[in-house]
């Protein structure tokens, strides 16, 4: 490993002052070895750190920190005194939740260091997990010497964003090692975010935020060219924002754990898969982590905070919990007396969180899909179900009345006709509702899929819109109804059917783009599945092809083994759950980009691990169809669209579908359409490329994968 | 289960000529006339052998609608062998074969082994191409050809298996440089170099493997 030589606190102010005065704290040299009662040496300690479990500062809980070398391992950890709670309300078992047990250092991704102007400084410990322990604050001093001993151990560096961020062992980019061994002491910071987190930012308009208030950091004690980024990098910062958010939910995570393993192992907090940590020989069981991929355990049994600010919180880890399906009686509720929906928007809200009581769904579905105006009344929605029952009828006469004559000299429409012909015979038949020789709903999928093609003469019929429709007539149980909502439902997700694939090719892009700051932000990594993903060709994103064309119908658990054997029955539970959800449109119109990074998120490790190529992920991709559990993956997609926010949502191109097109490019033609599409995604990799740093190829990659 | 070699296939064609039901009656040996249709990608496998070797084919069965091809022609690369099909009582599926050969021929790497695949020939009563001109089209464009039925299983055995014997002459002749793996081949363990559990613990004797 190569000596690098980070930033020095001797010349830190703050550190020489503190010094001066003769600091209360115990830094031990070697010369001066203390054994910890546990077995290890004692290489720091200092009394009076406390946290303050509450927003009222009186509330604080006090106790002594210490590091702990053993072995070779540093480890650090904070008891809290016995019964000096400052605060009666605090009982034995927040000290308990509280407690730091010896944590490994190298399991610190950073510290954060606050010096407020006036109060004490205070640090926050960010795990790797990404998890962070709340605010110690530092009421006898000693900030300083807790960095410093850190740093005797461990490679510990500043941020090059802010000078207040140590980072610990953070050196995989061999161009950072480079930086931080040419580095002056502690002139420049020597943490820099790869280029490509700047290659791919957001959107040009928030490029451009982003250039307004960042500043050059070309100073002269610089020795070498570096590559220009921006020292006050908003991403950047977001995402230390974003983790400092994470510190104060951690009550929860703590609270929650410990009830889950207090049961079963009283006092001692394992780590959360029941697994005893081996690498602490001596010392007793380190604090909860929280992976984020064991939150849903955890999660399913946490109670809703009544702060909503704190539950605001919750949600932004790990989304907010889920509830029963919307009942009749709050349906009721919603409307009033002549029918109409009085607050649609907590109506939308309701159904993202909980979904609909299926005979339910015939009623609700015609308003999330903008069939029915929210404003309709009870008699409005009647007189239109009459009409628009006449407007199919003469649509559906139009195809009815063309003669066999006819038909010969009508190419396009015989080859509609035979396709839909194909199509409904191999839509859901293994569902009870489109089983069996002649079934009469078979005719109703090809009466209305080919009516529709007269409809929209432009778009037509391809396949997977039989799969859109063959649910909706299931629930709508009428022609006409099913017809509309099919009509209103392909306003939405038509792009994904356009000949050319522009809405397709639209969406794994966003889907790509979204990805990639994803991984930069909240991971806080150097986006490893992203690099992955790149060199393996599958920055595409082709793999998530079906997930979007057909919104994950046949991809959930829809499919159940009755008790006859190799009997596979189909439901739609699972799909109509999700479909509704994502009908709402509440928090975002691209929930189902989300649902994919979910999902993507969940098996990283595995794709990574098996080190799978892209006919491999394809393949696997494949197989989770029927194994996608819709509601912890709802939870998860609704963390991320909360996490990122309007950071996130950036980077789905303005138009992209469901999205209705822009504004001022309103189109009539399929034609048009697809030039209109054309033409954003070039913007949108046009812009990517203007934003590109020389060693990102990414955009590049992206352009030329694009067959048009 | 060990291999000796591993074969990419794709089974490439137009909307409903057939190519889920081949897939489902060459690796679960049955005919299912009701299922879903196609949307992407759908996979299968089956173990044959050739030479007493081994060999595992892997096999990419693609949606044939027209709207889907950008993504079909993802599917092309690396595979080793395509069974190109269309359907003997529909004249425009056969029309359309030139297209399909020309997606494969520039997508595809160019010693891929192309079966043409003329289906459904148990509904002679409705037969609209003939044999003839099956066989005439694989003869001007180097393709093999053999005339199925997915129903009654008739050749469908054979059209893979045939396919994959072409391809194991091609590694015999040294055309591909196996350990390349764009050519849609893999060297398994079962029965080449010998050094693993399972099939034949000797090298190979024919002349020139194990390129």
């Amino acid at each position: 490993m190569i000596e690098i030589e980070s930033y020095d606190f001797a010349d830190d102010v703050d550190y020489a002052a503190s010094q001066q005065q003769g600091s209360q704290s115990i830094m031990r040299s070697n010369s001066g070895k203390m054994k910890d009662p546990e077995g290890g040496e004692v290489v720091y300690v200092k009394d009076n750190v406390s946290i303050h479990p509450t927003q009222y500062m009186s509330e604080r809980i006090s106790g002594r920190l210490k590091l702990v070398k053993q072995d070779d391992s540093l480890f650090m950890m904070w008891i809290p005194y016995k019964g000096q709670n400052t605060n009666t309300r605090l009982s034995e078992r927040d000290r308990n939740l509280y407690t730091i047990r010896p944590l490994p250092i190298t399991d610190v991704r950073s510290i954060r260091r606050h010096t407020p102007p006036l109060g004490w400084q205070y640090l926050i410990v960010v795990l790797s997990s990404g998890l962070a322990f709340p605010p110690l604050y530092f009421y006898n001093g000693g900030v300083k010497e807790f960095l410093a001993t850190i740093k005797q151990h461990v490679l510990l560096v500043r941020s090059a964003d802010d000078a207040n961020v140590f980072i610990v062992n953070d050196f995989q980019d061999p161009l950072q090692k480079t930086l931080s061994s040419l580095e002056l002491l502690g002139v420049v910071p020597v943490v820099a975010p790869s280029s490509a987190a700047i290659a791919v930012s957001p959107t040009s308009e928030s490029q451009e935020k982003m250039a307004e208030c960042a500043c050059d950091t070309n100073c002269g004690s610089e020795f070498i060219e570096r590559p220009k980024y921006k020292v006050n990098d908003p991403a950047r910062d977001f995402s230390i924002q974003l983790l400092e958010k994470f510190s104060l939910v951690t009550k929860f995570a703590r609270e929650t754990t410990s009830q889950l393993f207090r049961e079963n192992s009283g006092e001692n907090l394992f780590l959360s898969d029941g697994r005893k940590p081996n690498h602490i020989p001596a010392l007793p069981a380190a604090p909860p982590k929280l992976p984020p991929n064991d939150v849903q355990k955890v999660s399913d049994e946490v109670h809703v905070p009544e702060d909503p600010l704190e539950f605001y919180k919750l949600a932004l880890i790990w989304g907010n919990p889920r509830q029963p399906p919307l009942s009749q009686e709050e349906w009721g509720d919603f409307l009033d007396s002549e029918g109409r929906v009085v607050d649609s928007e907590a109506l939308k809200k309701r159904v993202f969180y909980g979904g609909i009581a299926h005979e339910l769904r015939k009623e609700v579905w015609p308003f999330l899909l903008g069939h029915y105006d929210f404003n309709s009344t009870y008699a409005e929605r009647e007189y239109l179900r009459s009409a628009r029952k006449e407007d199919y009828e003469i649509i559906k006469l139009q195809w009815q009345s063309i003669s066999p004559q006819q038909a010969k000299r009508f190419t396009k429409f015989r080859e509609r006709k035979g396709l839909i012909d194909k199509d409904v015979v191999r839509t859901d038949r293994s569902f009870s509702y489109y089983n069996g020789d002649d079934n009469p709903n078979i005719n109703l999928l090809y009466d209305i899929l080919l009516t529709y093609s007269f409809y929209n003469f432009d778009l037509g019929y391809c396949q997977g819109m039989n799969d859109y429709l063959s649910p909706l007539l299931f629930v709508m149980e009428d022609e006409s109804e099913a017809f509309w909502c099919f009509a209103a439902l392909m306003e939405r997700v038509g792009p994904n059917f356009n000949r050319d694939q522009s809405g397709m090719q639209a969406q794994l892009f966003a889907l790509s783009k979204y990805c990639l700051v994803h991984w930069q932000l909240v991971e806080l990594s150097d986006s490893p599945l992203h690099d992955y993903f790149k060199q393996n060709d599958c920055l595409n994103y082709f793999f998530c092809f079906r997930w979007i064309l057909m919104q994950f119908k046949r991809q959930c658990a829809d499919i159940y083994f009755s008790s006859f054997a190799h009997h596979r029955e189909l439901r739609y539970e699972e799909t109509l759950l999700l479909w509704e959800v994502l009908w709402t449109h509440h928090l975002t119109e691209h929930l189902h980009l989300y649902v994919c990074v979910a999902i993507l998120k969940k098996y990283r490790n595995k794709i990574m691990g098996d080190r799978m190529d892209f006919d491999t992920l394809l393949k696997f991709i494949n197989e989770l169809t029927g194994h996608i559990d819709i509601e912890p993956t709802l939870r998860d997609a609704e963390a991320l669209c909360l996490c990122l926010g309007e950071t996130g949502a950036a980077c789905i191109p303005p138009g992209t579908p469901p999205s209705l097109p822009l504004k001022n490019a309103l189109v009539s033609s399929q034609l048009e359409d697809e030039i209109l599409g054309y033409t954003i995604l070039r913007k949108v990799i046009a812009d990517q490329i203007a934003s590109a740093k020389e060693d990102d190829l990414v955009a590049f990659e992206l352009v030329f994968r694009w067959e048009w | 289960m060990s291999y000796a070699y591993l074969f990419k296939y794709i089974i490439i064609g137009d909307t409903g000529v057939g190519k889920s039901c081949l897939l489902l009656q060459f690796t679960d040996k049955r005919f299912q006339p009701v299922h879903d249709l196609t949307i992407g990608v759908e996979f299968g496998a089956r173990m044959i052998t050739i030479d007493n070797k081994p060999i595992k084919l892997q096999i990419w069965d693609t949606a044939g609608q027209e709207s889907f091809r950008s993504i079909t022609r993802s599917y092309y690369r690396g595979a080793a062998g395509a069974l190109l099909v269309y359907d003997i009582t529909r004249r425009e599926t056969f029309n359309h074969l030139a297209s399909w050969l020309e997606d494969a021929r520039q997508h595809a790497n160019a010693n891929m082994t192309i079966m043409l695949v003329g289906n459904k020939c148990d509904l002679a009563h409705r037969r609209a191409v003939s044999t003839e001109e099956g066989e005439q089209f694989a003869k001007e464009h180097g393709l093999l050809f053999m005339e199925c039925s997915a129903k009654t299983a008739q050749n469908v055995e054979e059209a893979f298996i045939k396919t994959a014997a072409t391809i194991y002459k091609k590694i015999q002749d040294g055309v591909f440089d196996v350990s390349n793996e764009s050519f849609g081949i893999k060297v398994g363990y079962g029965g080449i170099q010998g050094n693993a559990a399972g099939v034949g613990t000797s090298t190979s004797q024919g002349g020139g493997c194990c390129g």
